[in-house]
């Protein structure tokens, strides 16, 4: 076979294999022909690559069996209606998710808004514990000495008006 | 795969079976009907040659055939309807050869098709005994040997073989079902095609039976 190749790109036998399959262009075709023409190992060598292809004809071309088709559309319609229960499935359990989610958040706004209630300090409850003093504030003011009330507090003046008031 | 509006149409309308495959996208079970009754043969013919076992192939088949299914609603006419079905048979047979191969499976010498079966020497044997008319002991004889070197070659020479021999593709059309170049095709085919003279041309010239890929 001559090694010179007609295509610079394809080797020989891509350049027969794509010559017999008809994919060569016109100008590669032709190059081809010279070849076969001036040579006899090329020419040779396209037979046998003609008449092997040729040989695969020979291969069996199976029989599908008549039940094929129906079994495929028995095959494909059941596979089709697990599809449809499995999205509906997916579906379901996305629904269920969701408003598994959706509550998880609600209970957990609540909890969130009653704990930052309950560890808000109270405005009233330090007006509760100073009611004593504000009921007395304007006797206080009048003596000025805190001092002088705490003295009259530990000799107990105030004991039968508050108790254990401050 | 991005298909411009005009390439679509282009198949659609150029394409009977495109147009089909486009009602199945529209869940017309008739139409899913048809394309399976015009496919089902081409389609179980290159896988049993590929994968060497009849009842594999009509396993693959159907595998296929439940994909173009599942795959309707994302479908696009961007190439020619055999085309994409033939893509997804080549996927869905490699993944079972690798499997096989995985699993150590031997099964192409082990065929349960053609006349003249697993062991052909038994069956020259037989005809030897004047059980089988030698007319349809030729004919068989030479399908086996012709089979025996289609095994020689690799998966991906198979593949380009069988899509060029039984489908007729062009290099373009093999390229796109295999996901390879034109070159590419153009390089493995001959070397396929030059496998298989190396092979049979010893037979035919000297009577030398190739070895089978699983010979010892």
């Amino acid at each position: 076979m001559s090694p010179q190749p007609a295509h610079a790109d394809l080797s020989l036998e891509e350049q027969l294999v794509a010559y017999l399959d008809g994919e060569l262009d016109v100008e590669a075709s032709r190059r081809v022909e010279e070849l076969l023409a001036t040579d006899p190992k090329v020419r040779q060598a396209l037979q046998g690559l003609d008449r092997t292809w040729e040989l695969l004809g020979e291969l069996e071309t199976p029989q599908v069996a008549e039940r094929f088709a129906q079994s495929t559309l028995e095959m494909v319609a059941v596979a089709a209606a697990e599809d449809t229960e499995r999205s509906r499935t997916d579906a379901s359990r996305r629904r269920r998710r969701r408003w598994v989610i959706l509550s998880a958040s609600l209970l957990a706004a609540g909890a969130a808004g009653f704990l930052g209630m309950s560890l808000r300090p109270d405005p009233n409850r330090q007006l509760i514990d100073d009611l004593p003093l504000l009921e007395n504030l304007d006797e206080y003011r009048q003596i000025g000495d805190i001092e002088f009330l705490r003295s009259l507090h530990k000799q107990g003046v105030f004991a039968e008006e508050g108790g254990d008031e401050k | 795969m991005a298909v411009s509006e005009s390439s679509a149409r282009r198949y659609s309308l150029g394409d009977p079976d495109v147009r089909l495959m486009l009602q199945v996208r529209e869940d017309s079970a008739s139409a899913f009907e048809e394309l399976v009754l015009r496919y089902q043969g081409r389609l179980v013919t290159v896988l049993e040659h590929l994968v060497g076992s009849r009842d594999q192939a009509d396993d693959l088949a159907q595998e296929v055939f439940l994909r173009v299914y599942r795959a309707r609603k994302s479908y696009v006419a961007g190439a020619k309807f055999s085309t994409w079905l033939f893509t997804i048979a080549n996927n869905v047979a490699l993944n079972a050869l690798r499997s096989r191969s995985r699993r150590h499976e031997v099964t192409l010498r082990s065929r349960d098709s053609g006349p003249l079966g697993a062991r052909p020497l038994d069956v020259m044997l037989q005809a030897s005994s004047g059980q089988m008319p030698a007319r349809q002991l030729d004919k068989a004889e030479m399908r086996d040997i012709v089979r025996m070197a289609l095994e020689t070659l690799n998966e991906r020479q198979r593949m380009a073989v069988l899509l060029s021999k039984f489908e007729g593709m062009s290099y373009a059309d093999i390229a796109q079902t295999m996901e390879l170049t034109p070159q590419a095709i153009k390089s493995l085919l001959s070397r396929a095609r030059n496998n298989l003279r190396e092979v049979l041309e010893p037979y035919f010239q000297h009577g030398n039976r190739p070895a089978a890929q699983n010979d010892p």
